[in-house]
């Protein structure tokens, strides 16, 4: 079945582009085949790769599946839930922290990272191992096609330094991405192919860690955006902290403060309560149970529907407060939306599902998988952007306000949210003092009137003004919002023409000097990884034949010539001493040169081996 | 698209010689074309310059225009011509911003116009005054809980009726448009000012909301 469909694929003309699902809790692939987005699985699998990374003692991190059943066994080197914290700096993941069973600190430009065996990671090379996975895994079920080219989603509501984290993390995994696009958006594409008819359509996305609404409206193949709201740090994740604090709440009579912190009840109560929430999607009651083989905790609470329903209300509430935002700024009311699309795990809760279908006054469409939609939406763009067919075009929109910092400590917005990306504004700028030759200005996102209450995206200082007084000179800069969401900044001296040099510090990201690198260690690590490897297996087949030449040194010292005994007895001493290196290439000599000594005896064993087994028969039985 | 009428000056596509329908690319030979940042969104549309903007018409020409510059259609060609889609791409939704709503559209107008900007004249029609004093109150006593939602919802009532009332004004002051430098555009100045107050009302009533 796998190579009839590679058949199919081969005889295209098409290049292929991946889309891929970057998500809180796992993360997926799909491309197009014959017109139709379907999702990269192997054979007999899921193709759903959970967003883990599992860091064991020696060798490479694994990645997926395998990552997640080390979760209970060694919870402080398994990370999850990385995409939460992409663009972010150390303050804003201190609300998680107390339920994180690791270390998290910060690199010198603000950058949150986890400590893990005394390495630190940022989450852009996180997330890289992850793409590198579910890229991976994609290429294998496509009959080991190398599709390089990728479109990645990320949430409506991801903001500039999310995205370029997002950038910086397909960098690192070695992928050629063509486009950024948002979740909610791509989940319409994919209802849109399926339904295509024109209307205004409104994308409810409630995944694992974030929240999105985006209105849309479709016309003749154009799907536009109007607006977009949303929460970066509401999701799955956060009904599952509900179960895991009612236990934390429940159990503190019983465990004290240190036990209740301990990594593996904290990896541990996370899953039961992972395990809990589902099932109470399906049942009106279901059993939360914590098993802590390491500590001894056994604990069994019965959940009902009510209760759960009663502590998610005020989330679920907070995410239709977003709904009346996103429909303000698009100057509708919800009798206006033509259709409901539900996308993402959580929204398969049935509070969710009724309270979703009340406030839009419908009933949601739920015929796709939410799972799968985003990644689906993101084959169907991969495939628009290689050029696969012009039938279709996204116009997406930015979903926060970008501006300057003022004199005053006050945000100017340059680019109100809701602008249809790409798009630009120039703003003009001027010194303060005689000959200043370079101005600094503090770029802002966010919806707030100070600054200190927005979000900071970089300080960029343009430098090379020619001097001249006070106000006179005319710096021009550019700010580009490009298709991807993501900002560029240019500027220009306009009485000389001087193109200004600018010097971008991203606020919570990655320099090009770090995320190069970073490009260079993880292909040392690459080498490292690989070695370490090489050197293990070299030492086990040592291992194997210096116990098999040991077992017949006798027959060796009796029936070898005395050159090949000398040359081996040469070999076998420096073998022995073989356990204590570390190089790989000289191991690697060793090994060689051990085969060789011991191939007369080899010879003469089989000789020995041959004789025996022919002893007691005929010629003719041979 | 119809010939080009002889006594009329048709911008044509330097590639091919086709009449544009828009300076951004060529809708005859698909070529991108460069434009100069300041070109007029009524150009860029192919919309009369005039107050009046029908939307479907302005929806339609914004669409098919995106078709022929948005960068998703070049995202593998050659670096420069992937950068003019995402400028002519740019541009064409600025304008299309512009035209789309009320309010910009005639700050647009009115700086087309030559008319006073928000730093020249300062002041709004009288009767705002105390409209102004009332919103900032009801915004004010439910910041601190002392008004329900429901007040807040009449006030955004209000405020859209409002401003609703303020894009018939501009329209009664620019169709058809004024001369430039005429007394009409004043009025306009004081209608902007007086809508700059609404926006931000409501951008205040919906931030205590949420």
């Amino acid at each position: 079945m796998a190579y009839l469909e590679l058949n199919v694929l081969n005889n295209s003309q098409t290049p292929m582009a991946m889309g891929i699902d970057l998500g809180t809790t796992f993360s997926l692939a799909a491309v197009m085949r014959d017109g139709r987005p379907v999702i990269l699985h192997p054979e007999g699998g899921s193709g759903s790769v959970p967003s883990v990374i599992h860091f064991p003692e020696h060798g490479p991190p694994a990645v997926g599946r395998a990552a997640r059943d080390q979760a209970l066994a060694d919870p402080t080197h398994t990370v999850f839930s990385v995409k939460r914290y992409m663009g972010r700096g150390l303050a804003d993941c201190e609300a998680d922290r107390e339920r994180l069973p690791y270390r998290v600190t910060e690199t010198e430009h603000g950058v949150a990272q986890v400590d893990i065996r005394g390495k630190s990671y940022t989450p852009q090379e996180l997330s890289a191992l992850i793409l590198m996975r579910v890229h991976d895994l994609g290429c294998r079920a496509l009959g080991g096609d190398d599709v390089r080219r990728a479109v990645i989603t990320v949430p409506a509501y991801f903001d500039d330094a999310q995205r370029q984290a997002t950038r910086d993390a397909a960098r690192l995994a070695g992928l050629e991405l063509l486009r950024i696009i948002n979740e909610p958006t791509a989940a319409s594409l994919a209802y849109g192919l399926d339904q295509r008819e024109d209307g205004i359509v409104a994308v409810y996305d409630l995944g694992g860690g974030t929240f999105d609404i985006s209105i849309l409206s479709i016309e003749d193949g154009v799907f536009r955006v109007l607006a977009t709201a949303g929460d970066t740090r509401l999701g799955g994740d956060d009904f599952d902290a509900l179960l895991v604090d009612l236990a934390r709440r429940e159990l503190a009579a019983e465990l004290d403060e240190q036990a209740l912190r301990d990594p593996a009840f904290l990896q541990g109560a996370r899953l039961a309560a992972e395990r809990c929430k589902r099932e109470l999607s399906i049942h009106p009651q279901a059993e939360l149970h914590i098993s802590i083989p390491s500590s001894g905790v056994q604990w069994r609470r019965t959940v009902s529907r009510a209760e759960f329903d009663a502590w998610s209300a005020p989330l679920i509430e907070r995410t239709l407060h977003c709904c009346a935002k996103a429909l303000a700024d698009a100057k509708l009311d919800a009798k206006a939306i033509d259709e409901v699309v539900l996308v993402g795990g959580s929204t398969r809760s049935p509070l969710v599902r009724s309270e979703v279908a009340k406030y839009f006054g419908r009933l949601p469409h739920t015929e796709l998988n939410p799972d799968e939609v985003v990644a689906l939406g993101a084959a169907i763009q991969g495939h628009i952007l290689v050029g696969g067919t012009r039938d279709i075009l996204l116009l997406d929109v930015t979903p926060l306000s970008l501006g300057v910092e003022t004199m005053g400590g006050a945000i100017s917005v340059l680019v109100p949210r809701n602008s249809t990306v790409p798009c630009s504004v120039t703003e003009g700028f001027t010194t303060y003092a005689d000959n200043q030759t370079g101005i600094e200005f503090h770029v802002l996102q966010g919806e707030r009137e100070l600054a200190q209450d927005c979000r900071s995206l970089a300080r960029f200082t343009l430098k090379g003004i020619p001097p001249m007084p006070a106000g006179m000179a005319r710096v021009a800069v550019r700010f580009h919002l490009d298709a991807d969401g993501v900002l560029t900044v240019k500027a220009r001296e306009e009485s000389t023409g001087a193109t200004a040099e600018i010097e971008v510090q991203p606020t919570h990201g990655l320099t090009d000097a770090e995320v190069e690198t970073m490009l260079r260690d993880s292909y040392a690590h690459a080498q490292e990884d690989f070695d370490k490897r090489r050197l293990a297996d070299l030492r086990t087949e040592l291992g194997v034949m210096l116990q098999a030449t040991e077992k017949n040194l006798a027959v060796a010292r009796a029936e070898l010539d005395p050159e090949s005994w000398a040359e081996l007895e040469t070999a076998l001493e420096a073998a022995r001493g073989a356990a204590e290196s570390s190089d790989v290439l000289a191991t690697q000599a060793l090994r060689d040169g051990l085969e060789r000594a011991s191939t007369p005896l080899a010879a003469l064993l089989m000789d020995s081996v041959a004789k025996s087994a022919l002893r007691d028969r005929t010629l003719d039985e041979v | 698209m119809s010939p080009c009428p002889q006594d009329a000056h048709c911008p044509q596509c330097p590639h091919c010689n086709g009449a544009l329908e828009t300076p951004l690319a060529c809708s005859t030979c698909g070529a991108l074309l460069s434009v100069a940042p300041e070109t007029p969104p009524h150009l860029i549309l192919d919309m009369e310059l005039a107050w009046a903007c029908a939307d479907d018409d302005l929806q339609r020409n914004h669409r098919r225009f995106s078709r022929m510059v948005h960068p998703d259609f070049y995202a593998t060609a050659a670096p420069a011509e992937r950068e003019l889609a995402e400028h002519n791409s740019a541009l064409l939704n600025s304008a299309y911003d512009i035209l789309a709503d009320d309010l910009t559209r005639a700050e647009w107008l009115l700086e087309h116009l030559g008319g006073p900007t928000d730093k020249e004249e300062r002041q709004m029609p009288q009767e705002f005054l105390m409209e102004v004093m009332d919103w900032n109150e009801t915004l004010a006593a439910h910041a601190c809980g002392q008004s329900s939602d429901e007040d807040l919802d009449s006030l955004r009532r209000d405020l859209h009726a409002r401003r609703a009332a303020v894009a018939a004004d501009l329209g009664r002051h620019l169709d058809p448009l004024p001369e430039p430098g005429a007394p009409a555009l004043l009025e306009v100045r004081r209608l902007l000012n007086a809508a700059r107050y609404i926006e931000r009302s409501l951008e205040h009533a919906a931030a205590d909301q949420a």
